[in-house]
């Protein structure tokens, strides 16, 4: 299956207005009581707002004006009321809706963080762990700023517009309508240019998300940059992506800043039309003076929220396009489903059943293999580099699921396992080990359930049963050392040795050891060769290992080489092949 | 005090980091008022059309096209704000990002890994950002509005000195409140980016850490320690909301304060007699124009908040001393010597008073068991790590005397993880920039390379994905292998290098390296003696000391421990010499 995200390029479909704003609507699920609070706040706030200068002119006609001492001092407090009302309101609305916003984005990086989890290995290998970064930690942020700061501004502002125009329209219908005329040619504008706008901030973060892909691989890899002497190298990547952001982050800034210069435009053309008409009809005769002067006030209650309006509506197309980037991961499905238990078809504990096996978009790397591994013996894979060893044991272990062809698990499709019974039964221990930054303790209890809560002394003497004690001698703090998943703490052959205890103490039925020893020494090796013997008799090991002193006591060698497994009769039949099998790709 | 004593130290900082664009600044400045005091003629534009309407010689005609004149200025000026502001942000952005690339990219190894790639990711971006938002929103509105305050200011206090001051009252209220907050949200914006650093390493080191997770289902733990880290940016996040959401009501509340008290005060002036109802409609028209300046300091306080914050955070690295380069050698002929060498980690002793010497031309191999300090050793050689006590010597010159770049181009390292770039094969091998086609095709023939990339359909110029997941184990090796000859190094380090290479392909490549480049000078980190047999001399590593330096044959006499490794690799040597 493509996993791949979009990286840019590819021009969004449209967006009409109304469908852009239900696809907010999932996403405040269950804020209901927040936006009607904030919704009720707005609206007391807004209007607080309307009221004090009406009160003031009251004040100042009716008090100031008849030398009316205790009228002042009566409707001054009254004004001081309202301003109090408006200002809690407002502290409600920024508080509930910010609040909101903030909630919004923890659920939303919960959620893409868990679809992360539920992908397959094949999605990370085709998408750059730097755009996702970019995904969850900035794209989310846009959501929760339009949430936070404009949804409730873009809410009032509307229901303003609304109030006023329909005001006007009633006031005079001919005269409103040459001053809503210019709105709507800006409102056209804006609905015919939406797609535009958001395209360009869907392309400024996916610059971001490049450029934070560029600094991630590089920063990562900063070793290999330095004793190659190729910090321009880096420089000059980085460059080429900071170049790429700022240009698309700059197309998108004077998309996003079109409006409010537009609008403004609207509210003083609208003017100019109730101007010219409205002295138009008072020489017809058919308004008064007054009527004008009114209508040009009016005018402005209803331009003044638009032009805020054009404040918020970039945030809402940077809102939209960042949605599109945080649905794109989230509609991934994973492509390995848990099918439905079947009948065991087979005594063995693992079998491939004609299994063919092709990466996405690649040529196919196994071909037709059928193969049996019995309980408690132990299998070695042996062969070239690139032969398809590290494919086949992936298999194994689900990572991959056959393009044609069976695995099955204790003679069931190992496809209808759930997960945490199959990675049970299965303990893989990879070529390449990887570490949590933490403790040795923590990587090794890492992911069972069992011994995770062990103290540790516990832990100690658990280790010790397992013959592990000795291995933790090669921590300078034993099971409190620190580990750091980069950098140069501790060494390939010590993660090793920790990817060892930590699939060994899970006592798996079948244990696959892909190179799992390659950088231990050999010493130290028949250690690990010792524990292994010590497993339970009932579990069943694969190797697969190029130093062959590794693989001197199993059952059953197989020889891996381009794609096809053949059974070795021994041990020098298989280093017999080695030799002299051209080396496969 | 002023609105400019509000400002917290951090802002400073900014504004002199604009220093470079004041072209660009004084240009959105320039249009910035020019915009406003166009938008402040409409009025008189109205007034006066409808004072002469009516009158003899009023046509509506120029009316109409004086204001559709303005009208289009004030777009322009005002569009032309917008465009100067997003030129200015985004600049000041990028060339913030290429300065503290450019920093990153002088510093050591260990300062990266020090300070953590998760960290630097979110100065380069989030940090950025912030300090952006600072320029496309802060700036033209603080300027503006502390023009606009102290011109209202000084009217105000023309008309009626004493009310005036009563008024201007409310300024210091402001002050205080926004400073104070100041200083406590800079501190919760500080911790809220120390959450993104943290969750960048959560989804990071789950990204790296992928497969792992699937062997073993343990997506759960994954997802609490992301939550763990999520949960703690929502609190910091409501914190600074509450902070806001109480500090913007406060200074609107002081605003209102004024004009409850302009009209409580003023009318009683008014009705006292000390004070024309002219100048009391007067002075509430200036104080709307003061007000709003005002709130709107208050709400960039937010803005200033979090980009101070973040560039706090980022002086950090820019201030970040360069290694000096000392350097001036560069011919290496190839002699190393390593002399009484100790490295530590605090107290914790890696490497204790190692030493040994490799001459020009000759092989030596390292052995010993993990955690011996083996890879460290060749960590120092390379310089990606410095000596605690002792020195590298190359042609008897310690490493500081030599230039670093024409040091890495003569040593070769091959590391013993696979470090691949998501570039072409070509690029990998010729990673270095010094690398021309006959060196590229040496290293991928000595590499034993050739046959796998004639299977391929695009050849050296197939894309290798992140990570090098479309490569196999021992496939990966060699293209590290093939990048560090592509140099033709004088000296070639290899760390444990046929850990994931068959016996087979290994004595060919070592048959190739010997072949076709000559007078190298070898040191392999190994743990198989029989590929290193033949070897110069070996030196036998255990816990950071060196037990025993010598040919194989003397060792064998000499070293009970490399007697022991010997004997636990015997079994496979002979299905090796057999064949």
């Amino acid at each position: 299956m493509n996993y791949t995200l979009s990286k840019g390029g590819r021009p969004g479909a449209p967006v009409p207005l109304r469908a852009g704003v239900k696809r907010f609507v999932p996403l405040m699920k269950g804020e209901g009581g927040a936006v009607a609070i904030s919704l009720i706040a707005i609206l007391c706030s807004s209007f607080a707002t309307l009221i004090a200068p009406v009160i003031i002119g009251h004040t100042v006609d009716n008090y100031i004006a008849r030398r009316d001492q205790h009228g002042l001092v009566l409707s001054s407090l009254l004004l001081l009321g309202v301003y109090v009302a408006g200002v809690v309101a407002s502290y409600i609305q920024v508080r509930t809706m910010g609040s909101a916003g903030r909630r919004l984005l923890f659920r939303l990086r919960n959620s893409l963080f868990t679809r992360l989890q539920e992908l397959p290995v094949a999605f990370f290998n085709q998408n750059k762990a730097g755009d996702l970064i970019s995904r969850l930690n900035n794209d989310t942020d846009k959501l929760n700023q339009f949430i936070a700061q404009a949804l409730m501004q873009f809410v009032g502002s509307v229901f303003m517009m609304a109030g006023a125009g329909i005001f006007l329209l009633v006031l005079n219908i001919r005269l409103g309508s040459a001053a809503l005329l210019p709105a709507a040619a800006a409102l056209l504008v804006t609905r015919t240019t939406g797609t535009w706008v958001k395209n360009r901030n869907l392309k400024s973060l996916q610059g971001l998300g490049g450029m934070s892909s560029e600094i991630q691989e590089s920063l990562n890899n900063f070793k290999v940059i330095v004793a190659f002497n190729r910090l321009d190298y880096f420089r000059r990547k980085f460059q080429a992506a900071n170049d790429v952001n700022y240009a698309a982050s700059t197309a998108a800034g004077i998309a996003n800043n079109l409006f409010i210069p537009l609008y403004s435009l609207a509210g003083t053309l609208a003017q100019l039309a109730v101007i010219a008409y409205g002295i138009y009809l008072i020489e017809a005769g058919q308004i008064t003076l007054g009527l004008l002067i009114g209508f040009l006030l009016y005018v402005n209650s209803f331009y003044q929220p638009m032009r805020q309006l054009a404040t918020v509506w970039s945030s809402f197309q940077m809102g939209l396009a960042a949605l599109e980037r945080i649905s794109e991961v989230l509609a991934l499905e994973s492509d390995m489903p848990v099918l439905p238990a079947a009948e065991p078809a087979s005594e063995s504990v693992l079998s491939f059943h004609q299994v063919h096996f092709r990466y996405p978009d690649g040529k196919e790397v196994l071909h037709n293999i059928s193969f049996e591994l019995e309980r408690g013996k132990a299998y070695a894979l042996v062969g070239p580099t690139g032969g398809g060893k590290t494919t086949t044991a992936s298999l194994m272990a689900r990572l991959y699921d056959p393009t044609e062809g069976r695995v099955l698990l204790h003679g069931r499709d190992i496809r209808s396992y759930p997960h945490a019974e199959r990675t049970q039964r299965v303990g893989f221990i990879l070529q390449d080990p990887f570490l949590f930054t933490g403790t040795v303790r923590e990587n090794i209890v890492y992911g069972n359930d069992e011994y995770a809560s062990c103290s540790s002394e516990q832990l100690a003497s658990v280790l010790a049963e397992a013959n592990l004690s000795t291995l933790l001698e090669r921590f300078p703090e034993g099971l409190e050392t620190k580990v750091a998943a980069s950098g140069n703490s501790i060494s390939l052959g010590q993660k090793q040795l920790i990817a060892f205890m930590r699939a060994t103490l899970r006592r798996p039925d079948l244990l696959i050891l892909d190179e799992a020893t390659a950088n231990i020494d050999t010493v130290t090796e028949q250690l690990l060769e010792e524990i292994l013997a010590k497993l339970p008799a009932s579990t069943t090991k694969v190797i697969i290992a190029h130093r062959l002193n590794t693989i001197d006591n199993v059952d059953q060698i197989f020889f891996v080489n381009s794609g096809e497994i053949i059974e070795a009769g021994s041990m020098e039949h298989a280093v017999d092949m080695l030799l002299h099998h051209k080396r496969a790709s | 005090m002023s609105p400019r004593g509000a400002k917290p130290p951090g802002a400073a900082g900014l504004l002199g980091l604009l220093k470079p664009y004041s072209g660009l600044i004084a240009l959105l400045l320039a249009m910035t008022i020019i915009a406003n005091s166009l938008t402040l003629a409409v009025p008189r534009l109205i007034s006066h059309a409808i004072d002469t309407f009516g009158k003899p010689g009023f046509a509506l005609g120029p009316v109409v096209l004086q204001f559709a004149a303005v009208a289009i200025l004030i777009f322009l000026f005002t569009y032309g704000q917008s465009i100067a502001q997003t030129y200015a942000s985004e600049k000041v952005a990028k060339d913030l990002r290429s300065r503290l690339a450019g920093k990153i990219s002088v510093q050591t190894y260990e300062f990266v890994e020090r300070v953590s790639p998760a960290k630097l990711l979110t100065n380069l971006t989030s940090d950025v950002d912030a300090v952006k938002l600072f320029v496309s929103q802060a700036v033209a509105s603080i300027i503006s509005s502390v023009f606009v305050i102290l011109g209202a200011s000084a009217l105000l206090l023309s008309i009626n000195w004493r009310l005036g001051l009563c008024i201007l009252a409310i300024i210091p209220v402001i002050g205080i409140t926004l400073s104070l907050a100041l200083s406590k949200v800079r501190k919760l914006f500080r911790k809220g980016q120390e959450t993104i650093d943290w969750l960048n390493r959560v989804i990071n080191e789950s990204i790296l850490g992928s497969a792992l997770i699937r062997i073993l289902s343990s997506q759960h733990i994954e997802f609490e320690k992301f939550s763990a880290a999520n949960t703690q940016s929502l609190g910091i996040g409501l914190s600074i909301l509450r902070l806001f959401a109480g500090l913007i009501p406060i200074i609107t509340l002081a605003a209102n304060l004024a004009t409850f008290t302009i009209l409580l005060l003023g009318g009683h002036f008014v009705i006292a007699g000390s004070m024309s109802l002219g100048d009391f409609t007067a002075f509430n028209s200036y104080l709307s124009i003061l007000i709003f300046p005002l709130m709107v300091l208050g709400f960039m306080s937010n803005v200033i908040a979090q980009s101070s914050a973040s560039y706090a955070r980022l002086g950090m690295i820019l201030a970040a001393k360069e290694e000096p380069k000392t350097g001036t050698l560069t011919e290496l002929k190839g002699d190393i010597a390593v002399d009484n060498v100790t490295l530590a980690y605090g107290e914790k002793k890696v490497l204790k008073d190692v030493s040994f010497a490799a001459p020009a031309g000759s092989n030596t191999a390292i052995i010993g068991p993990t955690a011996a300090g083996k890879t460290q050793l060749l960590y120092l050689l390379i310089g990606l790590l410095k000596p605690t006590a002792g020195a590298i010597r190359y042609d008897g010159e310690p490493l500081e005397a030599w230039d670093a770049d024409a040091l890495h181009r003569q040593v070769g390292f091959v590391f013993q993880d696979s470090v691949l770039f998501n570039l072409t094969l070509r690029e990998n091998i010729a990673f270095s920039s010094s690398c021309d086609e006959a060196s590229l095709e040496r290293a991928i023939r000595a590499a034993e390379l050739e046959d796998f990339i004639a299977t391929l359909p695009e050849g050296l110029d197939t894309v290798v994905s992140e990570r090098g997941a479309s490569l196999s184990g021992g496939q990966k090796q060699r293209v590290m292998l093939a990048r560090a000859l592509a140099l033709n190094p004088k000296v070639l380090l290899l760390d444990d290098f046929t850990a994931r290479v068959d016996s087979n392909t290994e004595q060919k490549i070592l048959r190739n390296v010997r072949e076709l480049y000559p007078g190298i000078t070898l040191i392999s980190v190994t743990q198989k003696i029989s590929s290193v047999e033949h070897f110069d001399q070996i030196v036998l590593l255990m816990e950071g000391e060196v037990l025993a330096t010598g040919t194989h044959a003397e060792l064998m006499e000499t070293s009970p421990e490399y007697v022991q490794i010997w004997d636990s690799q015997r079994s496979t040597s002979t299905y090796e010499l057999h064949a």
